[in-house]
């Protein structure tokens, strides 16, 4: 990170033309200034509107701030308990395979209480696609220590920063996916901070989806300004120096990459 | 005297356990030596368990859990009671009761000398036990594509019932159904078994020339 | 000698058609049950005293065109129904104990969001992991678990017939009115060995409810259709005040409609025996011996322990005033509780035989009708 690199809110990095997919009636939006969840949500809806599957989309939120995306799209959408989006998409696309499922979460939901349904579903190759936004803590109960909270980290519940010899080191979701997931699966770490990566992750995601290919999980490392109590210039910081230096971005199983090697 | 060594096997609940017993009984009353081994990998407790020490008292040596050895069985463990695994070293006849189901041959591997024999004529025999009104086993394909999914067996036994709601006629379509199927895989009919009440009314042998064996009925004593 | 898959598949259909009586084990009966009801996908955890419906339903279901998935626990395996159920398909899990703890998150959502769903419960021995075999404690889990009112509709089965004709029975009824459905038997009614006609309910008259997307009809969304957004989260307490009345009313209205119970009752009775699920048989033949005996002795069977029949109930009690009840049950005091509620304001005396995690014999129901007067007035 270096002081010339500008805020993401004086340059946005996309057109700022609202995707087909997104729902005018439920806009703006209800994300905090700042909060990556639209930016991520907004390189989604025009992944959903570039491959023309609006009408075959079955998006699944998550508690936590994910869920306020619930009538966030034109296409149909539920939200779920804390950690239970992954089993509810799954149980949705066994049963009719047809439809794209794509089940939206935090770090929280996927790495902490709903762990085991990631795992697992992961190790299945269950064709859904998991959209995992990382913004290191817990941000809607009030910014506790989440698995991704980085060393020294200051939250809610780690009032002194995080202690790596009792708490741990921060979960590498991407990482353990690729690790476990059978062969056909699309695995990326994409950030908030490089637009058009994020969205050629989450194409990728949904087409290796859409051809059967298998798992696809993409973390988006995100941000949440309101709970790191940053302001725009050290919010970009954290995204694009401190997160990236823990948090490695790029694809981890692919088609091009399909031993689980790193592209970066 | 060659030992008897028979395992019984077959779909789940079609009355191996009930058969094996009354098989070892029938040997003890003969004056033999016979040891009945509770192989029940699923419900280890609750099959031979509760009957222990009424058939220790007639005779039989029971090798089966007893309560106290277990904690939590049924779910906790797959729990195979070590002595199972050298049973047919016992010298005596042995009788075992193959629980649960569709397992197939392959369970008996966790026996010693159950395949190939360890020594000439004291083979153990499979006898698949069928109840032609279980619905797994109750048409002529279903009883043959159940042989098929098992591998070869040494002989069948009918025990075709409707508990409470049994009647000789049931029993004899069995019969026919069972013999037919026997003879399309090539094995024996060891017998037609019946609660003692039927067998006396089936008489020796029923319709198609099978022994007409009466059991007594001992697992209505179990848990399950 | 092998036998084709599809000549398999046909005689399997045959054993569903046939309509003679087979000899089953309760768990088996409620995989065919699920195949004659049309479920068209099980999502399911091992735990014993269930796992034969798994089994079952496993080996069954390619036949019959339909699914199964094994989860990676009951959470995953309920939540995974509502998916499912929320796309247009009919899906059901079985489970017990510490498996109907965990269960109950999901059913939560169900509830909340009016999702429909089957559960088959196999009660086993409790608090805690405590026995694999048999209790009548998790009465009060199913039919009121979770953090809200307990809108869910309960049969608790008392032989295999019922397991079947209700296990098809609590599909339409889930489907029809989308509260959570559950067919509540145990460890010995799983396990337990008894002649039964299975048959194809088509053939019998009785419709099966056709299960509707509710998320993914047809239609491209925000062109032929507005989008569907599904939540259970609410940002004021007046909107799901709003919310939870409307489904309180809607429960209400459909309870009399869904109410089962079994009541036999001689002129002036002494005594009411009062049981449910397997208990409900044991008490049912302790009143026929105590009859034979000159005595006056009733029962009443819940059938639905959720809607509880307290009207039935409460009728039987106002035309007798000098009538003792007998509650049994293999709970320490589920069922006496749910019964003593429903007859606030009565003074009848109540005995009880609670028996927590064990069986029940008629000779003991006999024995405790038996006793002296006595017993602690209903309120």
């Amino acid at each position: 990170m270096t002081e010339n690199q500008k805020p993401v809110l004086q340059e946005p990095p996309v057109n700022t033309k609202m995707p087909r997919s997104w729902r005018k009636e439920t806009k703006p939006h209800r994300f905090c200034p700042g909060c990556g969840h639209g930016i991520a949500l907004k390189a989604l809806g025009e992944v959903v509107d570039e491959l023309g599957i609006l009408d075959r989309v079955l998006y699944g939120c998550d508690i936590g701030c994910s869920l306020l995306s619930w009538d966030f799209f034109n296409f149909d959408s539920i939200q779920t308990h804390h950690g239970r989006t992954i089993p509810v998409i799954v149980g949705a696309k066994r049963a009719r395979p047809e439809l794209i499922g794509i089940a939206y979460m935090g770090d929280g939901g996927g790495y902490a209480i709903g762990a085991q349904h990631l795992v697992n579903a992961a190790q299945r190759g269950e064709k859904i696609t998991v959209i995992l936004a990382n913004n290191t803590l817990y941000a809607m109960t009030g910014g506790q220590m989440a698995p991704t909270t980085l060393p020294g980290q200051k939250t809610g519940t780690t009032p002194y920063g995080r202690e790596v010899a009792k708490t741990g080191l921060p979960m590498l979701g991407p990482e353990l996916v690729a690790a476990i997931a059978p062969e056909g699966s699309y695995v990326a770490r994409a950030t908030v901070g490089e637009y058009q990566q994020l969205k050629k992750y989450l194409q990728k995601a949904l087409l290796n989806q859409m051809t059967g290919g298998g798992f696809s999980f993409v973390e988006v490392l995100s941000t949440c300004p309101t709970n790191w109590r940053t302001n725009a210039k050290q919010t970009w910081a954290f995204l694009q120096g401190e997160m990236p230096r823990y948090f490695k971005v790029g694809e981890f199983r692919s088609a091009e990459v399909p031993s689980g090697e790193g592209e970066k | 005297m060659p030992r008897v060594l028979e395992a019984y096997v077959g779909e789940y609940a079609s009355g191996k356990s009930e058969n094996a017993i009354n098989r070892a009984l029938r040997l003890v009353r003969e004056g033999r030596r016979v040891r009945l081994a509770d192989l029940d990998l699923v419900e280890p407790a609750y099959t031979l368990r509760p009957l222990k020490r009424t058939l220790e008292a007639q005779g039989l040596e029971v090798l089966a859990w007893e309560t106290k050895e277990l904690i939590g069985p049924g779910e906790a463990a797959i729990t195979l009671k070590k002595e199972i695994v050298s049973t047919l070293a016992f010298p005596g006849d042995v009788i075992i009761d193959v629980g649960y189901g569709v397992e197939g041959r392959r369970l008996l591997n966790l026996i010693k000398g159950a395949f190939p024999p360890a020594n000439g004529e004291e083979a153990l025999r499979l006898i698949m036990v069928v109840n032609a009104a279980r619905p797994l086993t109750s048409s002529l394909p279903l009883i043959l594509a159940y042989l098929d999914e098992f591998g070869p067996v040494d002989g069948l036994i009918n025990n075709t019932h409707l508990g409470e709601e049994t009647t000789v006629e049931l029993i004899q379509e069995g019969a026919v159904l069972v013999t037919a199927a026997a003879r399309r895989v090539g094995c024996p009919v060891v017998a037609t078994t019946a609660w003692r009440p039927y067998a006396r009314q089936l008489g020796p042998v029923d319709r198609m020339g099978n022994p007409v064996w009466p059991i007594e009925r001992f697992m209505s004593g179990a848990f399950w | 000698m092998k036998i084709a898959s599809t000549q398999l598949s046909g005689e399997y259909e045959k054993v569903l058609r046939r309509e003679q009586r087979s000899f089953m084990t309760g768990n088996e009966v409620v995989a065919w049950a699920a195949l004659a009801a049309g479920a068209d996908l099980m999502y399911g955890y091992p735990i014993t005293p269930q796992n034969e419906i798994m089994h079952y339903w496993a080996r069954l279901a390619p036949h019959f065109g339909r699914g199964f998935l094994q989860t990676e626990d009951e959470l995953s395996a309920g939540f995974a129904m509502l998916g499912g159920a929320l796309v247009g398909k009919k899906t059901f899990s079985a489970t017990a104990g510490p498996g109907n703890i965990l269960m109950q998150e999901p059913i939560a959502m169900a509830e909340m969001m009016q999702i429909p769903g089957v559960w088959i419960i196999q009660q086993r021995g409790g608090p805690s992991t405590a026995t694999v075999i048999y209790s009548q404690q998790e009465l009060r889990l199913t039919a009121t678990g979770g953090n809200g009112e307990g809108l869910r509709i309960v049969y608790s089965t008392a032989s295999h017939q019922e397991l079947f004709e209700y296990t098809i029975k609590a599909f339409n009824t889930a489907w029809r009115y989308r509260f959570p459905t559950f067919v509540l038997g145990d460890g010995y009614q799983a396990k337990m060995r008894e002649a039964v006609t299975l048959f194809r309910p088509e053939n019998r008259g009785w419709e099966l409810v056709p299960a509707e997307p509710i998320l993914c009809p047809p239609g491209v969304p925000a062109r032929d259709r507005d989008p569907v957004h599904l939540r259970n989260t609410f940002n004021l307490e007046e909107e799901l005040y709003t919310r939870l009345m409307d489904q309180l009313a809607a429960y209400e209205r459909i309870a009399p409609e869904v109410t089962e119970w079994e009541a036999e009752v001689p002129p002036g009775p002494e005594v009411l025996i009062i049981a449910h699920g397997i208990v409900a048989r044991a008490a049912r033949q302790a009143k026929e011996s105590l009859n034979r005996q000159g005595r006056k002795v009733g029962y009443f069977r819940p059938v639905t322990v959720r809607p509880f029949p307290g009207q039935a109930l409460r009728e039987i009690v106002a035309a007798s005033p000098n009538l003792r009840l007998l509650v049994a049950e293999s709970a320490y005091g589920q069922l006496l509780a749910m019964v003593k509620a429903e007859l606030y304001g009565f003074t009848n005396p109540v005995d009880s035989l609670l028996k927590p995690g064990v069986g029940i014999t008629a000779e003991e129901i006999a024995a405790a009708v038996g006793r002296p007067e006595g017993g602690e007035a209903v309120s």
